[in-house]
């Protein structure tokens, strides 16, 4: 009798050990692809800022497509990226994100500032293509879009 | 024995009075020498020697609403000035640093101070009651200042909107509490001149120096002090544990970490849109010094990125 029961716990122990290894490393593999996707922001921003800084020429056609694809990364549906249980202050995935818990527990506020990202980027898709000038004066507003999450809802970089 | 008491007794005397007079107050600067520096010696016009269109980039610079602004203050939007009202507060080693209100209000702000009293508190750290002003008021850096600029700012402070809210006491222990023991660290660590002798006649380095050095104040948080808080030049922008407790705040001298491989193109970019080298964005208590940066000249952007590429590189020492 005694030893069935240790048999019975030792199966739930197991099951609920497994499934919790397994959901991990999904979880993981979520959060590779949306720090893949911020990785695409990264790759267009830098298009359109070396310019900025006149490290590469003026180049409208490039400027123009790169501020559409920032446009279109903002509309796209991202949220089964952002499943509960994947911040930082979930188990093991301390060294793995910096998404902080208050993206969930502060929710809608994140989507908010998403939204501000997405008008920044409209007006942005717009002068990009214009000139150097207006490409230079509508990066300040893309950054504050970028920073509106990142300072609220990721983790400050611990400088080393 | 009792000679050497006496002895004792007048060294003793001698040292507290000696002290007691290091520690006096510089003299306030008058309103001549103000008038001098500004050109507005002969007109003694109702608007004063201030351009307060002029003040606003110094004003940016000075970073002075990150600190005088209300606290949890949430900015309708990025062009608008923040009420300076004060009431921010600073928890230090030495005690918590309330900020002052600093509008034009005549009770509570700064309303009735002429403008030598508000060089006299930017430049030496003196208060128009004759008082040494504490250091998280960053005078160290603006004691650099022009008189010009100082003129300005006052004029653009002038404009902004005047709130009546009475100060709060700072709430420090002992000795830190002794105001005028102050006049002993300003002996000690407060120094007006240049910090970097960059032996230059170029007139972007020298723009980036009065900048950065002067009413940027960067060398408050980006250099490493010593116990009694006064700035360790020998390690000048070399990085420095951060104020508010937690990791560090970087080394920004040339060479130093990831920051070493940036540029100026790529430093000048950073202060303007808050974007990295690497196409992230700029956080923490750096996210509001771009909000000011960004609204400066593009020059003047560029001069201080030329300024932090000119000065040496600091060699972290090895048991930090």
């Amino acid at each position: 009798m005694i030893k069935r029961k240790g048999i019975v716990a030792t199966l739930v122990i197991v099951s609920a050990l497994g499934s919790g290894a397994v959901f991990a490393e999904e979880v993981e593999k979520i959060i590779e692809a949306r720090q893949s996707f911020m990785q695409l922001y990264s790759f267009n921003l830098g298009l359109v800022g070396e310019m900025a800084k006149g490290k590469t020429e003026y180049d409208a056609d490039i400027a123009a497509n790169a501020a559409q694809n920032l446009l279109a990364l903002a509309k796209m549906n991202t949220s089964p990226m952002w499943p509960q249980g994947s911040s930082k202050a979930d188990a093991g995935l301390e060294e793995v994100t910096s998404a902080l818990p208050e993206i969930w527990t502060t929710y809608p506020k994140v989507s908010e500032k998403h939204n501000d990202l997405t008008a920044a980027l409209e007006t942005f898709a717009t002068v990009a293509g214009k000139d150097l000038a207006s490409l230079r004066g509508g990066m300040k507003a893309v950054g504050d879009g970028c920073k509106g999450c990142h300072q609220d809802f990721r983790a400050k970089k611990e400088d080393k | 024995m009792k000679l050497c008491l006496k002895v004792a007794t007048l060294v003793a005397t001698g040292i507290a009075a000696g002290l007691w007079l290091l520690s006096a107050p510089e003299p306030a600067i008058s309103a001549k020498a103000l008038a001098m520096a500004t050109g507005s010696d002969t007109q003694a016009g109702d608007t004063g020697p201030g351009d307060a269109e002029r003040g606003a980039s110094v004003f940016h610079i000075g970073g002075c609403a990150s600190c005088h602004m209300p606290p949890d203050y949430e900015q309708p939007d990025t062009d608008s000035i923040p009420p300076l009202s004060g009431g921010m507060r600073f928890s230090t080693d030495f005690g918590t640093f309330v900020a002052p209100n600093i509008t034009p209000d005549k009770a509570t702000g700064i309303g009735s101070w002429s403008d030598a009293d508000f060089a006299t508190a930017l430049l030496k750290g003196v208060s128009p009651q004759g008082q040494h002003y504490y250091p998280a008021f960053p005078y160290s850096s603006y004691a650099r200042m022009s008189l010009q600029d100082v003129a300005d700012l006052k004029a653009f402070i002038d404009t902004q909107v005047a709130v009546n809210r009475p100060n709060e006491s700072h709430q420090l222990d002992f000795p830190f509490s002794v105001r005028r023991a102050l006049g002993l660290w300003k002996q000690l660590y407060l120094r007006p001149g240049p910090v970097i002798d960059l032996d230059t006649e170029d007139p972007e380095l020298l723009r980036g120096q009065y900048l950065v050095e002067g009413p940027g104040h960067c060398g408050e948080c980006h250099s490493p002090r010593n116990i009694l808080g006064g700035t360790d030049y020998s390690q000048w922008l070399g990085g420095a544990a951060n104020p508010d407790g937690e990791g560090s705040i970087p080394d920004i001298s040339p060479g130093a970490g990831d920051f070493g491989d940036w540029d100026k193109a790529d430093i000048a970019e950073y202060l303007s849109s808050g974007f990295t080298p690497d196409y992230d964005v700029v956080g923490g208590s750096m996210a509001e010094v771009v909000e000011n940066t960004s609204k400066l000249a593009a020059s003047d952007r560029h001069a201080i990125a030329a300024y932090l590429k000119a000065i040496p590189t600091v060699i972290a020492k090895e048991d930090d």
